[in-house]
């Protein structure tokens, strides 16, 4: 809290902290939600910027964490909405053998042994890329923050600015698509 | 515990999210039950194989993160007003006269909007309406917005936050309470495009319409109290329409006399007294003009053009 203060009163060495304490987490959780450098890059940057354009009007109603995470939330679910609107980055892209999932090359290291293993794994990676493409842009967002970034459900709520019951209740649909999706591998 | 309640449970058992008394509920039931055993161990399959899909971003990629955050965040240190200083005194060093710095105030107004308008395109790409058009129980007052768009043919588009957008015409009222709401809002660009787009509203309602009340509300406060300058501009030129109002008249002294930002005392000397020739110039705005020159801003421009006025209207020039 000191050094949001500090940070609101104009020192930069302050901001840099702020930024160097938190940039590695917002930087997770955007790439882990759009899948591209270039989207992350940008959503970090916009982030912080936010952050120090608002940063003196900051009241401590809540943590910074979950202001910037509000921050990072909001950017993400925009982009996220665009992205259904505009239908880019399909998980698949045309080969000469047919369509094919790009997920495919990116590297599976602990199934590399053993053949069967590795397409199984190819076949649940690309399962669960299709599961969480066809989550609605909030359901991935708070299936992200509670999965990946295993932040609270309350904190989530916060941070998206719902109450804690609806952040469980997206968490809920997106949990019920994930196991219908892949309950049944073995 | 019923096993459908149980199954239905599972997920965020596993997350640790479920209160203490159907957490015990259920470890009672899984105790009993070989089915939610079964569930269970597949919900934990599942978990599994999810949680070894994150991704940690390349290694690189936090370092250029912070390499191009500096200088933007260096870029936000320099003072709107001293960016438009330099523009001025740049394309005017010697001579002054009122053609010059109209032309002057345009270009620093246009680097605004050019800068705004660069900032959202690039931020929203292309824009297709949506069809959505419900307000349901929705309270326009308390609604949080977090974007606002207009087309060339009066349909503004209001993205709120509950992932639904309101598209309506310009002078539907509920699309009209809601740019008044977002007018007030936190993000800078929803409140300068809300703005703008009753700006653009307020050239088609006549003079004694009611609706008049409140944009001349929205747009006194904004002059007061927007952090933003471009906010400020746009809600300056919103006064134009009211400018023989006394109250509307107050508003520019505040801003010529307290405004920081050197375009916007500029814009308010032209709403005050427009270059125009043919503009009719009352004695109450006269007066304000004199009261303005009196306080002596440290704006050469503002000077000017108030002593410009007053000579015309053949009135001493007192400083």
């Amino acid at each position: 809290m000191d050094l949001v203060r500090a940070a609101q009163r104009g020192d930069p060495g302050a901001f840099d902290e702020l930024v160097r304490a938190h940039d590695h987490q917002v930087l997770r959780m955007a790439y882990n939600l759009l899948r591209s450098e270039e989207d992350a890059r940008d959503i970090y940057q916009e982030a912080f910027l936010r952050v120090y354009r608002n940063l003196p009007k900051f009241r401590f109603d809540c943590s910074f964490s979950t202001w910037l995470y509000r921050i990072v939330a909001n950017l993400c679910l925009d982009h996220l909405r665009k992205r259904k609107v505009r239908q880019e980055e399909p998980s698949t892209f045309a080969a000469e053998s047919g369509q094919v999932d790009r997920l495919q090359f990116v590297p599976e290291e602990r199934a590399d042994v053993d053949p069967q293993r590795r397409f199984q794994s190819a076949e649940v990676h690309s399962r669960i890329q299709e599961v969480l493409a066809e989550l609605t842009p909030r359901e991935r967002v708070v299936f992200e923050m509670r999965h990946y970034q295993g932040m609270r459900l309350r904190a989530i709520g916060q941070a998206l600015a719902v109450t804690e019951e609806a952040a469980k209740n997206c968490l809920f649909r997106a949990t019920q698509k994930m196991r219908a999706a892949l309950g049944d591998f073995k | 515990m019923k096993c459908q309640e149980a199954q239905s449970s599972l997920s965020l058992y596993l997350y640790g999210e479920l209160d203490f008394a159907t957490e015990e509920n259920l470890e009672t039931h899984l105790a009993e039950c070989a089915a939610c055993q079964l569930s269970l161990a597949r919900e934990k399959q599942w978990h599994t194989f999810t949680n070894g899909q994150v991704q940690e971003p390349p290694f690189d990629l936090l370092a250029e993160c912070r390499q191009q955050l500096r200088p933007a965040i260096a870029r936000e240190n320099v003072p709107p007003a001293a960016n438009v200083r330099s523009w001025w005194r740049w394309g005017n060093p010697f001579e002054i006269s009122a053609t010059r710095w109209s032309s002057q105030i345009a270009l620093a107004s246009l680097l605004v909007a050019l800068g705004f308008a660069s900032a959202r395109l690039l931020d929203h790409g292309s824009w297709r309406p949506f069809t959505v058009n419900q307000m349901g129980l929705l309270n326009p007052a308390n609604a949080f917005v977090r974007d606002v768009q207009a087309d060339d043919k009066g349909v503004v588009r209001i993205v709120l936050e509950q992932e639904s957008a309101i598209t309506g015409q310009i002078d539907d009222p509920n699309v009209r309470s809601l740019l008044l709401s977002a007018s007030r809002q936190s993000d800078v660009g929803v409140r300068f495009y809300s703005l703008q787009i009753l700006n653009r509203q307020a050239g088609d309602l006549r003079n004694d319409d009611p609706r008049n009340d409140d944009l001349r509300q929205v747009f006194f406060d904004s002059v007061r109290n927007d952090p933003n300058p471009a906010v400020r501009l746009e809600a300056v030129e919103g006064l134009r329409r009211f400018s023989a109002d006394p109250s509307a008249l107050e508003v520019l002294k505040f801003v010529l006399e307290h405004d920081d930002d050197p375009g916007v005392r500029s814009q308010a000397i032209n709403v005050l007294a427009p270059p125009d020739h043919d503009a009719k110039i009352t004695p109450a705005m006269t007066q304000t003009i004199a009261d303005v020159l009196r306080s002596s801003p440290g704006d050469e421009y503002v000077r000017a053009r108030c002593s410009q006025v007053l000579e015309e209207a053949k009135l001493p020039v007192v400083y």
